[in-house]
């Protein structure tokens, strides 16, 4: 048996510190994720709190047969969903650019960081679609899970998200040797 | 790796976030605080063993069976009326009475149509003298 599933069986059992161990490594991945989908960086701790608090008391429901991590980033984004309200569809036409979190986050980069172009670019599902593919490696399974989604949805929106981003790249490029 | 991908990857990695010695004081604040839910403690799924099912199929048809038995078996204390024959329970009808009925005012008024018409013809034939 992994250390994990040491930790998941402790932790079902009601220990409060092993799901704390078990949580740790995620913490800060699913903050980063999160501060992506949250007004500001209070909103995203406060959601994190919320997902580690809602994983614990219902660990019981969790299934061996998926990645840990993808159970934990379902339940991220529906709470980061509960967050934001019905009305609010998109995150990113209302993000308020001085406390935008993921602008504090990455402040000090020189250069464009894409995931900014691709919350304006790409609608809520299919940013987490692209996230979970790129910045956590999930496979197209796991992602459909953490979305609730079919294979070949997923499949299709991450070529739809990866043929805007890569014409937006381009189109940045050639912007830049326009002017030199 | 594609360049894309690769740079999805490294931009998600440049995102500078770190959990502060606050919120991990709450996370873990909270998490002592919640009670989690025991694998016991969940309803139970309402699924009937294979003895229910058996169980209420004998039932049903024994009770079919004991509603057409009960049926057939009270059939015969009802009392039966006799056989009625339908055409000798008719009365019957004089066809020529009930013509004769029918036909006779209207013969009557014509037999006095007829005299009034002669007694008619008899007086103009007197007023012009014939």
């Amino acid at each position: 048996m992994s250390d994990e599933l040491k930790l998941i069986a402790a932790a079902k059992a009601g220990s409060a510190d092993a799901f704390a161990d078990l949580v740790r490594a995620y913490r800060v991945r699913l903050l980063r994720f999160l501060l992506t989908r949250s007004p500001s960086y209070a909103d995203a701790e406060d959601v994190l709190q919320d997902t580690l608090v809602a994983a614990f008391r219902y660990l019981h429901s969790y299934d061996p047969r998926w990645r840990f991590s993808t159970w934990l980033y379902r339940i991220a984004i529906r709470n980061a969903a509960k967050l934001r309200g019905p009305e609010l569809v998109e995150i990113g036409d209302l993000r308020d650019q001085e406390n935008d979190p993921l602008q504090q986050c990455i402040a000090d980069s020189e250069t464009e960081n894409l995931w900014v172009s691709a919350r304006q670019l790409l609608n809520d599902e299919v940013y987490s679609a692209m996230w979970l593919r790129y910045a956590e490696d999930m496979s197209v399974n796991d992602i459909s899970r953490a979305l609730d989604r079919s294979a070949s949805w997923t499949k299709v929106n991450l070529m739809r998200g990866r043929r805007v981003l890569g014409t937006h790249l381009n189109s940045v490029a050639q912007q830049s040797e326009a002017y030199g | 790796m594609d360049k894309l991908a690769k740079q999805l990857h490294d931009d998600a990695q440049r995102i500078d976030a770190s959990v502060s010695d606050e919120l991990e004081r709450r996370i873990e604040a909270s998490l002592r605080a919640a009670t989690p839910e025991l694998e016991g403690s969940r309803p139970a799924p309402v699924t009937r063993p294979p003895l229910f099912w058996w169980a209420s199929t004998i039932t049903g048809v024994a009770t079919a069976v004991a509603v057409i038995a009960i049926a057939n078996w009270r059939a015969p204390d009802q009392p039966v009326a006799p056989p009625v024959n339908i055409v000798a329970a008719m009365p019957s009808i004089d066809l020529n009475a009930e013509t004769a009925m029918l036909t006779g005012p209207l013969q009557q008024e014509l037999d006095r149509l007829q005299s009034d018409l002669k007694k008619a013809e008899e007086k103009v034939k007197q007023e012009i003298g014939l």
